[in-house]
């Protein structure tokens, strides 16, 4: 356990070090590398309001975070639910599934850029459009993977509960959606992780607040320092959900693997 | 929520003289045609129609302990099946206290060869399952999966979840499930099979006392001829594919103090054994 964390610590003290040396050197002006130090004096601009400016483009680096976290959280939400029903329907009905089955794999094909001008033409450029997209994005790999495990349920499960006097129309509730629970887990993992790939460009669009869009104006005036610190937070919060998520599933499917 | 040991004498009498379960020309061809055996319509697929049963009858007087026994694909877990509602035959019928059956329900038991407990649920919620289903209050569900748990001595892992036991101890909960309806008929399919010898033998001989001590009629489908004799006071063993019946004898041997040690013991078990080599080829 001491050995885990002390591997880990030195793996990113290893890469901060490499990080440092190459900035040092110079060979790429500070557009192209920023050092670690002006990051770091980034973090603390971006934290703080001063010369009478808040934060960064008026918002400080936590509510450009929370902003984005909440379109992540809204869209995996409705996309973990509607992912869970889809599935349960999907795997459970054969018609349903010759029907709606090649439409979210067309869907999971798309890049969700792709379908993103259409939500702007749609929904406007406000909060909506960037959750929808979210929630498109982050739907078809729960689908997918609760479809899948619904198949996969042992028929004695069913069985075994019919015997035991459950009812037809209890089983999906009772039986199969518990039963896919370590497989839905995964693709509620799944969906989060697409869901932080695809705030990012959401925010292109008046995506401020927001990392995505701090990321963006940074980029217009080549303030490369900005963009990486928001790639380091974007980045470190989404370490933080997945490790909450895994923490969830060993608390939720304690058998996973072992039944 | 009547266990078959609190039903009123007579009623019990009245069990027993009537055939739990009777089996009229029992056939169960599939392949040929579509049969939605399973619970979303599945049905059982080949190429080629296969005959897993033929012609297979059987009267089962209640309180028997019935050990069906055969040579590996003999269609001995197809019959149990069938009894038990998974499946319906292609020809002939399978009825229980004389009404056909038409799916799987309460008054039928099943322990598998996998102990198949939900894993989301303590050993405590999977012996009380049946008795949600059934509409139990809790402080019944409660007293009768204390009883169920002590009768399997499993009174100490009641909140511990399947994965955290043996598989000896997942086994003997799901036997603690499969009784806690009440069944009329216990269907167990090879339960013993995926055990090492030790735990085997501890749990053949627990078996034996639950039987004596509730009275269940139980239809047990095993390979081994020996835990065929130690438990049957009925063994019907099953040719090989198409299974028909090749001997059907009851035995006063699981009656005994120690079958095992009794002098009839390897004279039967030789003969029944005899006729499953002869029949398996």
């Amino acid at each position: 356990m001491l050995r885990a964390v002390a591997l880990r610590a030195g793996g990113v003290l290893a890469l901060l070090a490499i990080w440092w040396a190459v900035a040092a050197t110079h060979l790429w002006s500070e557009v192209f590398v920023p050092s670690p130090g002006s990051v770091w004096h980034q973090l603390l601009q971006t934290s703080t309001t001063h010369d009478g400016q808040r934060g960064y483009a008026g918002h400080l680096l936590y509510e450009h975070l929370w902003a984005s976290l909440r379109r992540i959280l809204l869209g995996s939400l409705y996309g973990v639910v509607g992912g869970i029903v889809l599935g349960l329907v999907i795997g459970l009905v054969p018609t349903v599934r010759a029907l709606l089955g090649p439409l979210v794999t067309f869907v999971r094909t798309l890049p969700p850029l792709a379908y993103f001008s259409l939500l702007i033409i749609w929904f406007g450029i406000d909060e909506s459009p960037k959750v929808i997209l979210l929630f498109v994005a982050a739907l078809p790999p729960v689908a997918v993977a609760t479809a899948e495990a619904v198949r996969g349920v042992h028929e004695d499960y069913v069985f075994a509960a019919r015997s035991l006097g459950a009812r037809r129309w209890q089983i999906p509730l009772r039986i199969v959606l518990p039963s896919a629970l370590p497989e839905i887990m995964t693709g509620v993992r799944v969906a989060v992780g697409v869901a932080y790939t695809t705030v990012v460009a959401a925010e292109t669009v008046n995506g401020v607040p927001g990392i995505g869009g701090m990321i963006r104006d940074a980029q217009r005036y080549n303030q490369t320092d900005v963009v990486v610190l928001g790639l380091l937070t974007i980045g470190a919060s989404g370490l933080l959900i997945d490790a909450l998520l895994q923490l969830a599933e060993r608390r939720l499917v304690p058998w996973r693997g072992r039944s | 929520m009547p266990s078959p040991d609190e039903r009123a004498p007579d009623e019990r009498a009245a069990d027993e003289r009537a055939a739990a379960v009777s089996l009229r020309e029992v056939s169960l061809t599939y392949g040929g045609k579509r049969r939605g055996g399973g619970v979303f319509g599945r049905a059982f697929k080949s190429a080629d129609p296969v005959d897993a049963l033929r012609d297979v009858d059987a009267d089962i007087p209640g309180g028997e302990f019935v050990t069906i026994v055969g040579p590996s694909g003999c269609g001995k877990s197809t019959l149990l099946r069938l009894v038990a509602g998974f499946a319906r035959p292609t020809g002939g019928e399978v009825a229980v206290a004389g009404a056909p059956v038409t799916g799987p329900g309460p008054d039928r038991g099943v322990v598998f060869q996998q102990p198949r407990l939900f894993p989301w649920l303590t050993v405590r919620r999977n012996v009380e399952f049946g008795l949600r289903t059934a509409g139990a209050s809790a402080a019944e569900r409660r007293a009768r999966s204390d009883e169920l748990l002590d009768l399997v001595g499993l009174s100490d892992s009641a909140g511990r979840l399947p994965h955290e036991l043996s598989g000896g101890m997942q086994q003997r909960a799901a036997i603690a499930r499969a009784l806690a309806p009440g069944p009329r008929i216990l269907l167990m399919d090879e339960p013993f099979a995926a055990l090492d010898a030790l735990t085997r033998e501890r749990l053949q001989e627990e078996l034996r006392r639950i039987w004596r001590r509730t009275g269940t009629t139980i239809l047990f489908v095993t390979h081994s001829v020996d835990e065929a004799v130690f438990l049957g006071t009925r063994i019907i063993a099953l040719s090989r594919r198409p299974g028909r019946i090749v001997l059907d004898e009851t035995s006063t041997l699981p009656g005994e103090d120690d079958p095992h040690t009794h002098p009839d013991f390897p004279g039967r078990r030789e003969r029944v054994a005899a006729t499953v080599r002869a029949a398996a080829a």
